[in-house]
């Protein structure tokens, strides 16, 4: 049976046969790419991006930042483009029509059938993707740094990347995905989008979250999962390291505050691009594709600084609900409250005086300090599991630093062919 | 109106807590989040911001908690053992000027 993707196109993954692909590539021009681009051919090759096929041409993206559509009409919000300078351009004969050869590490990664070689207006793509031209915003900053040409063109992957321990479990692409969805028998799964070390605000969403999707299904058997999707590209210093991340999602399952009848941690690769609202509508075309019924959007989603309300995500959503085939799931926060002795939501509790809230940031210092949370606030297996990811993968520390930027375990490698 | 206070929570983990006992100065401690003891010292503006600048690591969190968080660990052992010397928490004005 098809698996029919965002847009209502068929999921195909454009991956070559190896032993078709040395034929396909020899005597290609070779042009080596950066981790970014690395990282979204995965995402268009495997059916993260579908109905993407390829880089996007002008016409596309000038659809979809005027209008937040692909020129076929699909819903998409951010530009997937390929930039190359002016002399790059000459120097590789980048032409349409020709195909040229991507490489990544050193070794052959994927064919790029280049059909259109273009210039946008940057700052125009700035403002209409994040409402904003400004230089200090980071989506905008990496708009500005795209080199003179946009190419256009159809991506097929000829070497599949080695996912790195402890990051090879959870790389599951959309159509491994959806078989798995369907042996775990499960007829909605929620997804929870994060760049996150869990805290118990972060496990209430996700329960809060599977409670809301589960809604009118019968309880005999378990019908709804809960998909952490994280997230996987630049890192800034101060994050929580990748490794804990992944590693201490996929800890709330192993220790029982879910398990495998509810809960199943992934990773997608993908640059932020803090673009709130629409990167909350990327978002949503990327969990159709993987195979999802709902997603979580919590206040302020994929966003940064001031540049958007804490709804607005919503609101924009709200104007495409009839196009997109997965229904967003809205979370209010989740804190303390020492009168009720719990975990608990703003919407439900009312001893407003008494909340005690707590923050990714506040976590995070509270572990700086060397002082181990009560386990209300976060989870002892989960803190556990920071330290050791510390030591085993971060240098010393659970937080991102120049070291670990410069020696850390990539996440995957193009094997020579 | 009276003039806003950022708090630096200074978290309480064993060392300090013996530090504090010692010194009889476990009372200033406060319990915040389901049993975490936590010193709070509190900046008002004009010192937040100095905070941020001289130590840019730290991070102000104005959406959930207001506090000035992700100051470094020895920095905050200098508060720390500011709080102890001088026996009390209201020790920002006098821990900036050494900045
Ligand atoms: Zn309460």
């Amino acid at each position: 049976m098809a698996e029919i993707g965002h847009g209502g196109k068929e999921i195909v993954e454009r991956i070559m046969e190896p032993s078709q692909a040395a034929a396909k590539i020899k005597g290609l021009t070779q042009i080596p790419i950066r981790s970014q681009l690395a990282n979204e051919v995965i995402g268009i090759t495997y059916g993260f991006f579908s109905p993407l096929e390829g880089f996007m041409g002008k016409a596309d993206v000038d659809n979809v930042c005027k209008n937040m559509r692909l020129a076929g009409g699909a819903v998409w919000s951010i530009p997937i483009v390929f930039d190359l300078s002016d002399k790059e351009v000459a120097d590789y004969g980048v032409k349409p029509g020709v195909s040229v050869l991507l490489t990544f590490g050193g070794n052959p990664m994927a064919l790029f059938e280049v059909e259109e070689v273009y210039d946008y207006d940057k700052k125009f793509m700035c403002q209409s993707v994040y409402g904003t031209d400004e230089a200090k915003h980071p989506g905008c900053a990496r708009t500005y740094q795209y080199k003179d040409k946009f190419v256009g063109g159809k991506i097929t992957l000829v070497n599949r990347p080695k996912i790195n321990p402890p990051y090879d479990p959870y790389f599951i692409p959309p159509l491994e995905m959806r078989k798995r969805f369907k042996e775990k028998g499960w007829e909605r799964v929620v997804a929870h989008q994060t760049r996150n070390v869990p805290h118990t605000g972060h496990e209430w969403l996700m329960k809060g979250a599977w409670f809301q999707a589960y809604a009118e299904l019968p309880i005999e058997k378990p019908l709804v999962g809960v998909l952490v999707n994280a997230i996987i590209g630049d890192k800034r210093k101060g994050d929580y390291i990748d490794e804990a991340i992944i590693l201490t999602q996929d800890e709330l399952r192993k220790s029982g505050y879910f398990g495998d009848h509810n809960h199943l941690t992934s990773l997608t690769f993908w640059d932020m691009r803090y673009a709130g609202p629409k990167e909350a509508v990327f978002h949503a075309a990327l969990r159709t594709n993987l195979g999802l019924t709902h997603h979580m959007y919590g206040r302020d989603h994929a966003g940064v600084g001031t540049y958007y309300g804490a709804y607005d995500a919503h609101h924009l959503l709200a104007t495409i609900q009839k196009e997109l085939s997965i229904v967003p799931v809205y979370s209010m926060n989740w804190l303390y409250c020492p009168h009720c002795g719990e975990i608990t939501s703003e919407g439900l509790c009312d001893h407003k005086k008494e909340w005690q809230k707590f923050s990714g940031t506040l976590i995070r210092s509270i572990v700086q300090d060397g002082v181990k949370p009560p386990r209300l606030i976060f989870r002892p297996e989960v803190f556990d599991l920071v330290m050791e990811s510390a030591e085993k993968y971060g240098f010393g520390s659970p937080f991102v630093t120049d070291e670990y930027l410069e020696k850390r375990i990539p996440v995957f490698e193009i094997p020579p062919m | 109106m009276a003039e806003e206070k950022f708090p630096i929570n200074i978290w309480i983990n064993e060392d300090r807590f013996a530090a504090l006992q010692k010194a009889k100065l476990a009372g200033l401690c406060e319990e915040m989040l389901a049993g975490l003891k936590v010193l709070r010292v509190y900046a008002n503006a004009v010192e937040r911001d100095k905070i941020l600048k001289v130590f840019p690591t730290a991070k102000f969190d104005s959406a959930t908690t207001k506090s000035i968080e992700l100051l470094p660990r020895d920095v905050k052992d200098k508060i720390f053992d500011k709080i102890v010397e001088k026996e009390s928490v209201d020790i920002m004005a006098d821990f900036l000027k050494a900045f």
